[in-house]
């Protein structure tokens, strides 16, 4: 039914090139999440789907129709904006009742469409009330409310929740997979925040200057980036990009990272670059007795963040420090002299342009 | 330190205030005053007369037409440039061609004096050159020659077409600028909610502007009750009171007829009128306040 493609998308304002020749399949029912940093054009590409902003180039379709120069009402999407952008004139119910009335709906019919609507989210009784005397949280049901009242076949989040405290994210992200289970429609949802995208996403469009640069389910990000911005976007804290050489030695390849040589699985051998980026995940990295490590480090920092520790790390000869991912029993201090080993089955080489060598 | 701050802030404020004290609370209690005597404006003795004045309101014909006139211009000139304002701002804002121009012509009137605004519509309303008769005669092939400001009739109207010529580009600006204010989401609400052009202005802009309304009425009542100088050039009242307003018939009183004391009481009368308006337009600001604020 909803599916949505987008053709070899593009578009400029003048001069500016901010969405470049995407294109994008999204089966009816999935979970989208658009991750990228920021100015990389996902608002802008929500924008376009939508219809608020119109293509340069490429056509849009929605549930197999060419929806690209429809006008935004005829799309038959939503939109939930992170400002909430609700009416502050109007009461709940008015606001959430919006597209009905202008649908010039009976007002019967609205009055009952509301009521199911506020019930599903739980705010039946704030619907007299005007939405300067809601918290966020509450003004961000009103929004969802009047986008999924008239029953789009495609919601756009655009970054829904980041005007919320950390403890009412937790809550609006379970509200919003109970809401995309329960409808089962196709949902785009924007964000910054890692664990939203890991959590809601069935698949993840990693996004860099208008681009998309991978696209998969969060594992497959997770594990096999395609190359070194996805890797360094995916995850946190960030992976670890650590300057390594290759060198053969005898019938074998090494890498070197800093003072050390370790020597290169089979499957590595393909490589043929020398200078080359070595990622690691901080939880793939351990923090042993000074002689025991591949490399010796000095703790730097610690953070303590209760069911685990970050501790950041210089190592001898490289200038950026690196983050380990720790158990909390695991006692660390700043300023100790420690030992790091390397998982190398858990490495990511990445060339000096920054695409996956193996 | 403290001293010296405190030291500043009443010389500063004394100057306004001394300012505010000779031109305003001054010659308002003196009117209070002379309400109460039969001063004539100009000779040193006069006699306390009681509310006499202000019974003798009660019987003057032509005070209650002006009354009458006052309550015509006050909602006519409150009314008439609010809401060609409002309309022409919306027209400006959905983007016609030539917008700036037009915003600029339609401003431009309000930079004008009343007197050189009064001058400019007693030619356009005169009787045998006129620029609308001209027109008139010219579209309907006529010999028309009516006298506008000269009859009873259309006098008064006459005069608020004239004000609301001049008044419309003041209200124009500010509800554009609070056009502007309304956040671009909401308006993209309407886009996706699929809102024809009347939905959007009635049940979203028109609220939305409920600041700049506020702002809009407020000025124009406070220039409505202050306009006497454009009536005073073009009509001076006439003919036979057809345009008398409060302001004018006190000026009359007490300037033409040397009946200083009943001219005081209806400035009382007109003070009360005020007071009353601007008490009612606050206690509706409160409420603006709590949804918009
Ligand atoms: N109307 C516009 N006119 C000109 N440039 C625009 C316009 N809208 C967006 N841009 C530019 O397009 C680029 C992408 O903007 P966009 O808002 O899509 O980024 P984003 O990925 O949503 O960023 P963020 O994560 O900060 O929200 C930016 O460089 C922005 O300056
Ligand atoms: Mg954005």
């Amino acid at each position: 039914m909803a599916d949505l493609h987008l053709d070899n998308v593009s578009k400029s304002f003048g001069t500016l090139e901010v969405i470049r020749n995407v294109c994008l399949d999204v089966a009816h029912g999935e979970f989208i999440v658009f991750v990228g940093p920021s100015g990389c054009g996902k608002s802008t590409l929500l924008r376009l789907i939508t219809g608020l902003e119109s293509v340069t180039g490429g056509r849009i379709f929605i549930g197999g129709v060419d929806v690209t120069q429809v006008r935004p009402s005829d799309r038959r999407v939503a939109m939930v904006f992170q400002s909430y952008a609700l009416f502050p004139h109007l009461t709940v119910a008015e606001n959430i009742g919006f597209g009905l009335r202008l649908a010039k709906r009976p007002a019967a019919v609205i009055r009952q469409r509301v009521d199911a609507v506020a019930r599903t989210l739980r705010i039946k009784d704030l619907l007299d009330r005007k939405p300067g005397q809601l918290s966020g949280g509450q003004r961000q049901r009103v929004a969802i409310g009047r986008s999924i009242i008239r029953s789009p076949e495609v919601f756009l989040f655009d970054e829904p929740l980041s005007n919320l405290d950390a403890a009412l994210r937790v809550l609006m992200r379970l509200e919003i997979t109970r809401l995309h289970n329960r409808l089962q429609a196709t949902m785009i949802f924007v964000t910054h925040d890692q664990t939203e995208a890991m959590t809601l996403a069935d698949r993840i469009y990693v996004f860099n200057q208008g681009r998309i640069e991978q696209s998969g389910t969060p594992m497959d990000l997770y594990n096999s980036p395609s190359n070194r911005f996805v890797a360094g976007f995916i995850g946190s804290p960030a992976m670890n990009f650590l300057p390594g050489k290759v060198e053969q030695t005898g019938d074998h390849m090494m890498l070197k990272i800093g003072s050390t040589r370790l020597r290169l699985d089979q499957s590595f051998t393909s490589v043929s670059h020398r200078e080359i980026s070595v990622g690691i995940r901080p939880e793939h990295l351990r923090v042993v007795e000074s002689s025991a490590g591949h490399v010796r480090a000095e703790v730097e920092i610690i953070e303590e963040l209760g069911a685990e520790v970050i501790a950041y790390l210089q190592i001898e000869g490289i200038s950026d420090p690196i983050t380990i991912r720790l158990p909390p029993q695991r006692h660390v201090v700043p300023g100790q002299q420690v030992g790091v080993r390397f998982a190398s089955e858990h490495f990511h080489l990445f060339g000096s342009n920054g695409t996956r060598l193996c | 330190m403290e001293r010296s701050a405190l030291y500043w802030r009443v010389v500063l404020l004394a100057a306004p205030v001394t300012v505010f004290a000779v031109l305003v609370i001054w010659p308002l209690f003196s009117s209070f005053f002379y309400s109460f005597t039969n001063w004539n404006g100009f000779n040193p003795e006069y006699d306390f007369v009681g509310l006499e004045n202000f019974a003798k309101i009660g019987s003057d014909r032509l005070f209650i037409g002006a009354i009458i006139n006052t309550t015509i211009w006050m909602v006519a000139a409150i009314l008439l440039p609010t809401l060609l304002g409002l309309a022409l701002a919306l027209l400006l804002d959905s983007k016609v061609p030539g917008g700036p121009i037009f915003k600029t012509l339609f401003y431009l009137p309000i930079c004008l004096s009343a007197v050189v605004v009064g001058q400019i519509w007693i030619w356009i309303y005169q009787a045998d050159w006129g620029l609308l008769n001209t027109v008139i005669r010219a579209v309907s092939g006529s010999s028309f020659n009516y006298a506008w400001l000269a009859k009873p009739d259309t006098s008064l109207g006459s005069v608020i077409v004239a004000w609301s010529w001049q008044q419309t580009g003041l209200s124009m600006v500010i509800f554009l600028a609070g056009l502007t204010s309304i956040p671009n989401d909401l308006l993209e609400v309407c886009e996706i909610e699929g809102a024809s052009t009347w939905q959007r202005i009635r049940i979203v802009l028109i609220p939305l502007l409920t600041p700049a309304t506020v702002v809009v009425v407020a000025l124009s009542v406070i220039n409505s009750l202050k306009g006497f100088d454009i009536l005073y050039i073009m009509t001076g009242g006439g003919p036979f009171h057809s345009s008398d307003t409060l302001a004018m018939h006190m000026y009359n009183e007490s300037f033409k007829k040397y009946l200083m004391g009943y001219g005081s009481a209806i400035s009382v009368v007109l003070f009360l009128i005020a007071l009353t308006i601007i008490r009612i337009y606050f206690r509706n600001l409160k409420k603006v306040d709590e949804i918009y604020g």
